[in-house]
């Protein structure tokens, strides 16, 4: 195998990392987007975005820039924590409407 | 604006068969939503025929033609991520991979937010049906003005698959893998030193050596995340192609057997360095 890449590395960032680009490797949209989204939900963030730099190369580039040298890291990290619990959420209220059962249903003929 | 944003996520399902289910996703957004699309269609692993050997083929069909045709047979998948280490693939891979023959993916029926726009000759309302999902929504008065602040807010989802994995499978594997996706970049983040960053005093640009040493070198930051069969399938060729040579089929009877390019590869993980000298990415 050749070296080991990092799952995600810094591409670039400020002294006390407030601003910074990571650079997440075998991502894409699927979690791109999300990330994005939920990091502008955070009050502390004051920019973010992201880009796949090229299309046959499987990375994607997030850039945070915080308010107030808030840390971009803790910030990275609470919003994959929330898009977790958003995870949960959803499968949690997937179960539950499953056990509802007002749904048409299949049904195996013999 | 604020109100839909704080509510807990919903699911409604609709219908539940053998190969479909259609459900309807509330409060999360387009970006969650699109999300959870994408990956149930093509991150979620499943078993098909990767590699063909024919010996005589007499048909009118010639033999590539008829190995792409086995590769697109849907094996049954049932926890192939668990149970098995090679044969698995993901539809980023070979679309045959994928365990979703469609799914359907709808948001504001009415086009209320206009993010589409509608090609006509002359009245958009005769020329365009509504869809069935409209009638979970309210229509738009006519002189309503439009609202550039709105936000799709619920998703209407049908996931139809192919019979690898059943409907509920599919769902609940995606959400599953996610949060595995999720899941490595928190261990990813976490095994790195960033207090370390923070403290050392870092450059300006980042990239001084007190930077660079923790981030790349340190041994917790890589090996998690290339242990885990998620991020094993991303990058590298399928291990059953990329070491299965041809010879370890017909010589091997037992895939267990020592010497050849499955048995010594069975313990060694993803880039064992037997299967690459046997095989082909010497």
């Amino acid at each position: 195998m050749a070296e080991a890449v990092e799952k995600i590395k810094l591409l670039k960032s400020s002294a006390d990392l407030s601003a910074a680009t990571y650079q997440i490797h075998d991502e894409s949209h699927t979690i791109g987007n999300s990330l994005r989204w939920m990091l502008m939900k955070n009050p502390k963030v004051e920019f973010c975005g992201y880009s796949v730099p090229h299309p046959s190369e499987n990375v994607i580039n997030v850039r945070i820039q915080m308010y107030d040298n808030a840390s971009s890291i803790d910030a990275l990290i609470s919003a994959l924590e929330e898009l977790d619990k958003v995870c949960e959420a959803v499968e949690d209220g997937y179960l539950a409407s499953l056990r509802e059962d007002k749904f048409e249903r299949w049904v195996e003929r013999t | 604006m604020q109100s839909n944003e704080d509510l807990e996520p919903t699911v409604r399902i609709r219908e539940l068969k053998k190969d479909r289910v259609n459900f309807v996703l509330g409060n999360v957004d387009l970006a969650f939503a699109n999300s959870l699309r994408r990956v149930m269609m093509a991150d979620i692993p499943t078993v098909a025929i990767d590699m063909v050997e024919i010996e005589t083929n007499t048909t009118v069909l010639p033999d590539e033609f008829i190995a792409h045709r086995l590769g697109m047979i849907p094996l049954i998948s049932t926890n192939c991520d668990e149970a098995m280490r090679y044969t698995r693939g993901i539809a980023k891979e070979h679309a045959k991979f994928s365990p979703c023959s469609a799914v359907s993916f709808e948001y504001d029926p009415y086009n209320k937010l206009r993010h589409t726009t509608y090609w006509y000759e002359t009245d958009i309302k005769g020329e365009w049906p509504l869809s069935e999902n409209a009638k979970e929504e309210e229509a738009p008065r006519d002189d309503e003005p439009f609202d550039f602040n709105a936000k799709p807010n619920k998703f209407y989802f049908e996931v139809e698959t192919d019979g690898s994995l059943g409907p509920q499978e599919v769902v609940m594997k995606g959400l599953a893998e996610l949060q595995t996706k999720l899941a490595n970049l928190i261990l990813g983040l976490k095994s790195g030193p960033e207090h370390d960053m923070v403290a050392n005093d870092v450059t300006v640009n980042g990239h001084g050596p007190a930077i660079d040493n923790p981030w790349t070198g340190g041994a917790t930051w890589t090996s998690p995340a290339n242990t885990s069969a998620t991020t094993g399938w991303g990058g590298s060729t399928s291990p059953s192609r990329g070491g299965g040579a041809s010879s370890s089929w017909s010589s091997q009877p037992t895939p267990s057997g020592g010497g050849g390019g499955w048995g010594t590869g069975a313990n060694a993980g993803w880039g064992s360095p037997e299967r690459r000298s046997n095989g082909w990415n010497v």
